[in-house]
């Protein structure tokens, strides 16, 4: 651990290093914790489900009451105010279209401003298809107002300049769509709250007299996401078939891992080149490795060919079916074991190369056998190497995903990531793909914490 | 027994007890190594046999992929039909050159990120640096698979969905732990008398970066890097959840798997693993000073 110690000691304060370390954590701050948190939020909070009703038809207004999603609400009044150009993709918008037009009020003087669409008849078009003149509307209902009002700026709360007669013409320069808000009234819990909402939240019914909450602005916190995560019928399968391969995995790989480190620690001629056959698996894509152990295991595979051509079988055996999960488990489990246990071997190797040669002689010279030396020399000096090896093996082996698509389909044997990845991708369950994953996290961060405990370091016994 | 023995003598008499007792030590290592060559053998065939499976399916024509019993020998006959009919399915060219791209991004992006906090670790002694180290060991015993939700809602929301580059951003989240511990123990393994003998000579602190460090590190930084690649061009889960047309050529092949028969399956694992058995070869010096730092 010499080499760790750094090797420049500055006793004036030195911004460098911070410098340098800035953009690293910058990064894993914003695309490691962050989502990670975000991850958490996710699967214990629902969110739309609220939605807050303001005191003005303005976004800024100060909220007067919420109402939960679904609630039905009677309408009281309509304004349409202007919003910004890119929430006009939004679905569910009820939008209404305002002229920018120029006219002569009744008493000749010249009036410039903004009127809705719908009070003006378009009569002109520009050469590119947009209205520039026409005559304003009539009012048809009886009680109302016949003018029509001309606004200062493309909103219906802002002040009015001056009111036009039906038939003026007018010019019209400028167009702006405007969304609708809606000042509505309901009860919860015995209750009445009136307040000014967006279109885009309510679906309105009938000639605007009622609507319904279709969605909220704002979340809570809600065990909803876990409590279905848990009911689904893949989330057992699925956990104990994870926990099922850790179990399997984690063991074989480090006897395996331990053996080749001894292998190549045992210095032969030629142990580097064992020393890269060991370690090729370490580059190896998984669903390149679920493919292989495929290619074995089908039923027109390898391992049918060799026992058929041995005279074992007549027939070839089915190993990845439905019926034969058992196989698929085995199959994965080779797979896993093929693939990650060249990691271990580099981590054993490197710790093995840190245990100074004369404890391993003053052992052989003592005459300890190569079991003795195991069991009472190595495996406790390795332990610091072994700790880090396990907590990384066990996490990856919680993520196994590729391996169980390729070998098992996705469905008949099933992971934890693959369930992720199922609720993600094919059921469209995001909060529900996000309790997976917090499940995922949760279950490295107990086997951490576990083998920190239990695979105690030699300084920590001794210190 | 030994009294008689004379040290400047090379030849001395032995009784006859110790040389039996020398004989069967000899054969006993003898004995011990003829074992652990066997053992290393089978080993080596443990992970040799499947790759020759994998191989010898990929390079015949698809007629012998179909075949039943398959023959145990390789290569017969000799062909790459079945590489050149997996090459020309669907989106597997568009998923080589988006894993390509995807991987050479997180590749320049992590190692340009890694590098600067690598050096800082190992040349300088500062408040914080202990913290900064064991939280860059710490993420790595968080699982990734729970990163690529949340970013696939954040990337929707600002429209860089199914985008290679999002998805390189992601790639050098996961590399980028590593690359830091890793360039870390290369700058750590010059040492900084270097540096300050260039310096005593007369070069600027980055002249004796440039000239002395940089040649010596670069090997090393380069082993990392590629590492970096092969760790993007392996990563299938983030790869599947962040893209939709755009995928990689392992997201591609995972979700065509089920639909497709067995030539386009084996060829299609055989081209995988291509870089990995490239790239292992030339970065195997470099494994273990990258793994015994990064296991401390």
């Amino acid at each position: 651990m010499t080499n760790t110690k750094p090797a420049r000691a500055r006793r004036r304060f030195n911004w460098a290093p911070y410098l340098l370390i800035l953009p690293s954590a910058l990064y894993l701050t914003l695309f490691f914790a962050w989502p990670m948190g975000q991850a958490l939020v996710m699967a214990v909070r629902e969110e739309g489900v609220l939605l807050r009703l303001r005191g003005e038809a303005e976004r800024g207004a100060p909220g007067v009451g919420q109402l939960p999603r679904g609630a039905q609400v009677e309408i009281l009044d309509r304004q349409a105010n202007l919003i910004p150009p890119d929430e006009l993709g939004q679905p569910n918008l009820i939008t209404e279209q305002w002229f920018h037009l120029e006219a002569q009020d009744a008493a000749g003087a010249t009036l410039e401003g903004w009127a809705p669409e719908r009070r003006i008849r378009v009569r002109e078009f520009g050469e590119d298809g947009e209205p520039i003149g026409g005559t304003v509307r009539a009012v048809l209902a009886a009680d109302a107002d016949p003018l029509t009002a001309v606004h200062a700026e493309p909103s219906e709360g802002s002040e009015v300049v001056g009111h036009l007669e039906t038939g003026t013409p007018v010019a019209i320069f400028d167009q702006a769509t405007l969304e609708i808000w809606y000042l509505v009234r309901s009860a919860v819990d015995g209750q009445e709250v009136e307040g000014w909402v967006q279109s885009r939240y309510v679906r309105v019914f009938g000639e605007e007299a009622g609507a319904r909450i279709e969605q909220g602005d704002s979340g809570r916190f809600t065990m909803l996401h876990l409590q279905r995560m848990v009911n689904d019928r893949f989330f057992w399968p699925a956990f104990r078939t994870t926990l099922l391969l850790v179990v399997l995995i984690v063991p074989a790989q480090f006897v395996l891992a331990i053996i080749m480190a001894l292998v190549i620690q045992a210095n032969l001629k030629g142990s580097s080149l064992f020393l890269y056959i060991f370690a090729i698996a370490l580059g190896v894509s998984d669903v390149a490795v679920g493919i292989v152990w495929y290619s074995i295991f089908t039923q027109f595979g390898y391992l049918n060919s060799i026992l058929q051509r041995l005279g074992l079988i007549d027939f070839p055996i089915t190993y990845l079916s439905a019926n034969t999960t058992h196989w698929i488990i085995i199959a994965i489990w080779l797979a896993e074991l093929w693939r990650s246990t060249a990691i271990v071997m580099v981590i054993v190797v490197s710790g093995l190369q840190a245990i100074s040669h004369e404890v391993l002689e003053a052992a052989e010279v003592f005459g300890a056998n190569l079991w003795q030396r195991v069991r009472y020399v190595i495996l406790p000096m390795l332990k610091p190497s072994l700790q880090v090896a396990l907590i990384l093996r066990t996490i990856l082996a919680l993520q196994v995903f590729a391996v169980v698509i390729v070998l098992g389909g996705g469905t008949v044997v099933t992971v934890l990531a693959n369930e992720t990845y199922r609720q993600y991708y094919t059921l469209r369950n995001v909060n529900l793909a996000a309790a997976y994953a917090s499940f995922i996290l949760i279950l490295s961060l107990v086997a951490s914490l576990f083998y920190l405990r239990v695979v105690r370091t030699q300084q920590e016994v001794t210190g | 027994m030994t009294t008689a023995v004379d040290t400047r003598k090379p030849r001395v008499e032995v009784a006859p007890e110790v040389r039996a007792v020398h004989r069967r030590m000899l054969r006993r290592q003898k004995l011990s190594r003829a074992l652990t060559y066997a053992i290393g053998i089978g080993l080596s065939l443990w992970v040799l046999v499947p790759i020759l499976f994998i191989a010898s399916m990929a390079l015949t024509t698809p007629a012998v992929v179909r075949s039943y019993p398959k023959s145990v020998l390789p290569f017969i006959p000799l062909s790459t039909d079945t590489l050149e009919f997996f090459l020309g399915s669907r989106g597997i060219l568009p998923g080589i050159t988006n894993s390509i791209i995807v991987a050479v991004i997180t590749l320049v992006l992590s190692t340009l990120i890694a590098a600067p906090a690598g050096y800082a670790l190992s040349r300088y002694l500062f408040r914080g640096r202990d913290i900064f180290r064991l939280s860059i060991l710490a993420v790595r015993a968080f699982p990734i698979v729970i990163l690529s939700i949340p970013l696939a809602v954040v990337f929707l929301r600002f429209g860089v969905y199914d985008n290679v580059f999002s998805l390189a951003l992601m790639h050098t989240a996961l590399a980028l732990p590593t690359a830091v511990l890793v360039i870390g123990s290369v700058f750590a393994s010059i040492p900084y008398e270097f540096e300050e003998a260039a310096m005593v000579f007369g070069s600027t602190p980055f002249q004796a970066f440039r000239h002395v460090v940089l040649p010596l590190v670069l090997p090393g930084i380069a082993a990392s890097a590629i590492f970096t690649f092969v760790l993007s061009w392996n990563e299938v889960f983030a790869a599947t959840i962040l893209t939709i047309q755009n995928r990689t050529l392992p997201a591609q092949v995972l979700i065509t798997l089920q639909q497709s028969g067995d030539p386009y399956k084996f060829a299609g694992g055989f081209f995988m693993m291509i870089p990995a058995l490239i790239f292992i070869f030339f970065i195997r010096r470099y494994l273990f000073n990258m793994w015994s730092q990064v296991s401390k």
